[in-house]
């Protein structure tokens, strides 16, 4: 048996496909796309030639992400912070808290008996997720994967004193033209990004141990920002951008699992592998 | 005859004003850039050149807004919200609560019968429901500050924003163009966010009417309906609403060497 988890996120598309012992087999990350049309097929289609599987040989499927409505071969959606549960308990067993910080918005989640317990999110400013750090380094001219390393080079602490994403960039601006590093510059942009994400999971306790999410949690400048302020250590998955699409494949394989043990069936939706348009409204 | 001079160097626009004795005489306002001194100095030798007289013609020049401390020539440098208060006042006297929709704040401002401030509360944490805001979603829509107010006045359906946060708020009206949303109701929905901004800031603040804005928000006018509905009530449009903050620094210029 195969089963399979879609995360639709606001920058990434991910396809997990895991085996019936839940080892996954195919792992692929594709863009979204600027107009939020959905790749979901494409990527799928790309995890089904890894596998080497049709879709008609994956038994269940889970689409999950803020896009979860729009995939149109998935059998069930499940909301991204169940399934982000999910798949951090997977792969760390001993995980209390996640936080996950996303393209548009960072959550932090409580794990509970290996299931979602309480969380908080943030996705109605843009400061404290992954969009302040592209607003900026591109107006810094600067690829958003450099930014780690540039900053681990910092010779002093320095404070950003704007919280709003646009004031901080006309603030970075500034600070660059008194002269400051940038080296010096996009490590308090990390440590502004980390106190923003820290303060909005203070309102849940930061149990150990923490597992950091997300394309931000692949900026090693953050995970240091954020080990700062937790005061603890954060371990980060290998790859950190597709704990969601894991743990909804994982979701797959528990519902197949169940309804086999409790003798019911398993009913599969019509699924069309071609593109469609995101349905507003619907999210 | 005695002149006195008013400079106001905001986020976005630096003003001028001149006036005569109480009269205000003449205005000019430019961009801000980036380097407000020469700004400063641009304004002031275009006031004067329109009035015909030099700098030592000038009895005093008072300074004020983010950028008051590049005005070298000032005498002395005043805040921006007593000054838009005085100026307010000096055109209005009967005026109570001034909204002054600036281009990185908004401030909400209680005067008595005097021009002076009794309260004020102040948002520039955010760019959310900041003139910045509404530039950049002009420019999403390719049009002009001026066609974006006459645009929103024609809606019958503003778009609902999901945020007030102007950076997803750019992301979802780009979003929005591309789907064939009609540019009238984007322009509407941004100015209805705006003004819900603008009214969730007056719950800090007790409203007294006559109400009265200004800024380069008040220019428009689609926003200025926007907050009339929103907050129940009727706005009272100065006719060059940029131009409150300079003239009430040329008026207290002109009070405090008299």
């Amino acid at each position: 048996m195969y089963f399979a988890g879609v995360d639709i996120g606001s920058t990434m598309t991910k396809v997990v496909i895991i085996s019936d012992k839940g080892d996954p087999i195919s792992i692929v990350k594709g863009p979204t796309g600027p107009e939020h049309r959905s790749l979901a097929s494409e990527v799928m289609n790309v995890g089904l030639t890894q596998a080497n599987l049709q879709l008609n040989e994956i038994n269940y499927i889970v689409a999950t992400g803020y896009g979860r409505f729009n995939v149109p071969f998935s059998d069930r959606q499940i909301t991204e912070l169940s399934c982000h549960a999910a798949g951090v308990h997977n792969l760390f067993p001993d995980a209390k808290t996640v936080i996950d910080i996303g393209g548009q918005d960072a959550k932090c989640m409580k794990i509970e008996n290996g299931k979602l317990g309480d969380f908080v999110m943030n996705d109605k400013c843009a400061a404290g997720t992954g969009r302040f750090l592209e607003v900026i380094a591109s107006a810094l001219g600067i690829k958003v994967e450099d930014l780690g390393a540039i900053s681990s080079k910092s010779t002093r602490d320095i404070q950003i004193s704007n919280i709003c994403t646009i004031f901080a960039q006309q603030e970075v601006v500034s600070r660059l033209s008194e002269g400051e590093s940038l080296e010096n510059i996009l490590a308090g942009l990390h440590t502004a990004l980390a106190s923003r994400v820290v303060a909005l999971a203070e309102r849940l306790s930061i149990e150990p141990s923490v597992v950091l999410t997300g394309g931000v949690a692949k900026n090693t400048g953050i995970v240091r920002a954020m080990k700062e302020k937790i005061g603890h250590d954060i371990r980060v998955p290998e790859e950190p951008l597709i704990t969601g699409a894991l743990g909804a494949a994982l979701m797959a394989r528990r519902h197949v699992l169940d309804a086999i043990k409790n003798n019911t069936p398993v009913v599969t939706s019509q699924r069309r592998l071609d593109k469609t348009t995101l349905l507003y409204g619907e999210h | 005859m005695t002149w006195y001079m008013g400079i106001d160097i905001g986020s976005a626009f630096s003003k001028g004003m001149i006036v005569k004795d109480t009269e205000p005489v003449c205005f000019h306002i430019l961009r801000s850039g980036i380097n407000y001194r020469t700004t400063a100095n641009l304004i002031r030798q275009e006031l004067l050149s329109r009035v015909n007289l030099s700098q030592n013609d000038i009895s005093d020049t008072v300074a004020t807004g983010s950028g008051a401390n590049n005005v070298d020539f000032a005498g002395r440098k005043v805040s921006d919200i007593i000054c838009t208060a005085r100026g307010m006042n000096s055109l209005y006297p009967q005026v109570r609560t001034i909204i002054d929709a600036a281009g990185q704040s908004t401030k909400l401002i209680l005067i008595d019968s005097h021009g002076r401030v009794t309260s004020f509360v102040v948002s520039e944490k955010c760019a959310a429901g900041s003139g910045w805001f509404i530039e950049v979603i002009a420019n999403v829509l390719r049009v002009d500050l001026n066609e974006f107010s006459q645009l929103s006045r024609l809606s019958k359906n503003p778009v609902a924003f999901s945020t007030s946060c102007a950076v997803f708020g750019e992301s979802e009206a780009i979003s929005r163009v591309a789907e064939g949303i009609p540019k009238e109701d984007i322009a509407a929905g941004v100015n209805k966010t705006t003004a819900n901004k603008i009214s969730s800031l007056s719950k800090k603040i007790s409203l007294e009417e006559p109400c009265t804005i200004c800024g380069g928000g008040a220019l428009n006018t689609g926003l200025v309906q926007a907050i009339e509905l929103e907050l129940k009530i009727k706005l009272l449009l100065p006719p060059q609403p940029q131009t409150l903050s300079c003239l009430g620094a040329a008026v207290i210029a002109r009070t405090s060497s008299s």
